[in-house]
């Protein structure tokens, strides 16, 4: 389970403590102890996992709803609290604070112990925030339903739920840079570059776009800073860090290029908070504020394709594994729905395309590549790893495969179904036609897209039912089953 | 000693982030359009703001943008309203530029729904926010038919104000 392979070369005792009374056979015991207490605990990575699992249904379930109202506004009508505009920010906030924080604080906390030789500075503060997350998180989804919605995107969830995630945030960065602090292994693998990218700035940031303290255009600048640096250096972050750790585990190679991984890194980083005014290209915003979004969203091509040869060169000559391991497979999913979500980014920026996509479900489609295109597939291949290589249990595999095409059948639908209809929808505004004028033409494509999200939606429940009944019943029944891989 | 080698990590990402801050977050604060209101700008009633407050508890902005570009998409608007400008947003708390229309533009609804047409107007508003469909069958925009009287009177004035000042500026400050 160490991780000491994980340069290509078999685990040595690479692990060298500074201080002047450090012995081989000292560090080599203290391993192995590590090693067992590693076995026993991975308690906060638990909980946040399956945290993760349980919001990412909800918010396809809410999702479908909402993508149903779309097309049939009579659908649970009535209910002031279903309402889509109500739906919509639960939708968005417990996807980004529950579903993809959450599932990826899981597998962070999982790494961060591994890449560092080091238990976590403390389990049960991992756990506890972990809790008071989901309770805080439910709270603040409810606050919305009831009508106290804060209003800008990304940034709905009123006092003092927003204060409470920010404070928990703080705690979470604490019990992982603690970890980092206390580190045996020196050497800092490209994991955790992006789990310190992700936890360090983010307090800065969301206070910013919690803090009620900017009017009109500034705040609405301030806006788009604060939820491009969520996606862009908290989500992303996290979930690159977890494809870096575990595509190279899965095809048992060394990553292609470590000094790529380092180009990849550093580009993302400096480019990536840059991005937020392209929310307001072409709109009621100084003309160098656009341009730097622009060129930083362009930019951006240089850490996509950094990452994108990365993995490609580690993928190469894997397709026996590709063909068996169902994780394996959804990491190269997650993988290409990066890439094509980060490419469809940059191309967005391009000023004379945005003039025609922007405002249209272009925009949705691009938004939910990201996230189940890459959030979901890359979530999913970490946990299937996680079962079979930490908990050493066998998983269905024919669920896993229906799980896996259902999954790919909804994100090329959901994509398709939006993307051509935000060009249809542009090229008919650009035509001199008005939104209301469109909306038989729209029509088809919202009902693809709700059926497209009913799909994934059907692959996720499969997969929490395979996981399920993994966990709960396999080793209890047949203990045999946990020694075959 | 540890901490070293994290340090040059931190310091980094410190600097690139701390510049991106300033930048996109601090420095548009003190551009001159930013910063001043358009002339003829007119601060929201009492009555426009309890309305602008159903705006945002009800999720209008997720389907409706308030502002008019300089591109070919939104060619009519800018030919009839003129383009929106950074001033115009000045009493804005919190904005709502929006960034997606499911529905129409809303930016200068107050100049097609005009206050001094009197009651027509609104009672198109009000019959429209409790059913659209009665309207136009194809709409998707949900029925607001749980809003009191009074919510639905607030949100018109509200509605009713969008744009308003560009016809009579600065009259009803």
């Amino acid at each position: 389970m160490i991780s000491g392979d994980y340069f290509g070369k078999p685990y040595k005792i690479t692990m060298t403590i500074t201080e002047a009374n450090s012995q081989t056979a000292k560090t080599s015991r203290s391993k192995l102890v590590i090693a067992t207490t590693l076995e026993q605990q991975d308690h906060a990575t638990r909980v946040w996992l399956y945290s993760g699992i349980f919001w990412m249904v909800v918010a396809m379930m809410i999702g479908t709803v909402e993508a149903v109202k779309l097309f049939d506004p009579e659908f649970l009508q009535g209910v002031p609290a279903l309402a889509y505009g109500r739906l919509r920010p639960v939708h968005v906030n417990i996807g980004i604070f529950g579903f993809m924080s959450m599932g990826y604080l899981g597998a962070a906390f999982y790494m961060v112990p591994r890449l560092t030789q080091t238990p976590l500075f403390s389990e049960s503060l991992g756990a506890l925030t972990a809790w008071v997350w989901n309770f805080n998180l439910l709270g603040g989804c409810l606050a919305i339903l009831l009508g106290y919605s804060k209003g800008k995107e990304y940034e709905e969830i009123p006092f003092p739920f927003n204060m409470i995630i920010g404070l928990l945030e703080i705690a979470i960065a604490g019990n992982l840079f603690s970890t980092v602090v206390l580190r045996r292994e020196k050497r800092i693998y490209v994991s955790l570059w992006y789990i310190l990218l992700a936890i360090i700035p983010f307090p800065i940031y969301y206070t910013l776009g919690n803090s009620n303290s900017f009017t009109g255009i500034e705040d609405a600048i301030v806006n788009w800073f604060y939820s491009h640096n969520l996606f862009g250096i908290w989500l992303t972050a996290l979930g690159l860090a977890t494809l870096y750790y575990i595509v190279p585990k899965q095809v048992h190679k060394p990553l292609y290029s470590h000094a790529v991984s380092f180009l990849g890194f550093w580009t993302l980083a400096a480019f990536y908070p840059w991005n937020g005014g392209h929310h307001v290209i072409w709109g009621p915003v100084p003309m160098w504020v656009m341009s730097a979004s622009v060129t930083a969203s362009l930019a951006m091509l240089v850490p996509t394709i950094s990452t994108m040869v990365n993995f490609g060169g580690t993928a190469l000559g894997t397709w026996h594994i590709f063909k068996k391991d169902i994780s394996y497979r959804f990491s190269l999913l997650a993988y290409f729905g990066y890439i094509g979500a980060s490419i469809w980014g940059s191309i967005l920026a391009i000023m004379s395309l945005n003039a025609v996509v922007h405002f249209t479900n272009m925009t949705i489609a691009h938004v939910h590549l990201g996230f189940v295109g890459f959030g979901v597939p890359g979530l999913v291949a970490f946990i299937y790893f996680y079962i079979e290589r930490s908990l050493k249990l066998k998983y269905s595999q024919t669920l896993a495969e229906w799980h896996f095409w259902l999954t790919v059948m909804g994100i090329l639908g959901y994509t398709i179904s939006m993307g051509v209809n935000g060009w249809l929808e542009g090229s008919q505004w650009v035509a001199g036609n008005s939104p209301q004028g469109t909306m038989l033409m729209r029509y088809p494509y919202h009902v693809a897209r709700a059926i497209s999200g009913l799909i994934l939606l059907i692959g996720q429940l499969l997969f929490v039912w395979n996981i399920f009944k993994t966990i709960n019943y396999a080793p209890k029944n047949s203990p045999q089953s946990t020694i075959q891989n | 000693m540890r901490f070293i080698r994290v340090f040059p990590i931190i310091i980094g990402l410190s600097i690139l982030f701390g510049v991106a801050f300033s930048g996109l977050a601090v420095a548009p604060a003190f551009a001159p359009s930013v910063a001043e209101p358009s002339p003829g700008l007119v601060a929201y009633t009492s009555s426009e703001l309890k309305g602008r407050k159903i705006y945002v508890r009800e999720g209008c902005v997720y389907c409706h943008s308030q502002q008019v570009r300089d591109v070919p998409a939104d060619a009519n608007l800018a030919m009839g309203f003129g383009v929106s400008r950074a001033g115009d947003y000045y009493y804005d708390r919190p904005h709502l530029l929006g960034t997606m229309r499911q529905g129409p533009d809303l930016a200068n609804e107050g100049r097609i729904w005009r206050k001094d047409v009197g009651q027509p107007a609104r009672d198109y508003l009000i019959g429209h926010f409790i059913n659209p469909r009665n309207y136009n069958p194809a709409s998707i925009m949900p029925a607001y038919n749980y809003l009191s009287e009074e919510e639905l009177a607030e949100l018109t004035d509200y509605i009713q104000s969008l744009g308003a000042w560009k016809d009579q500026p600065g009259e009803s400050s």
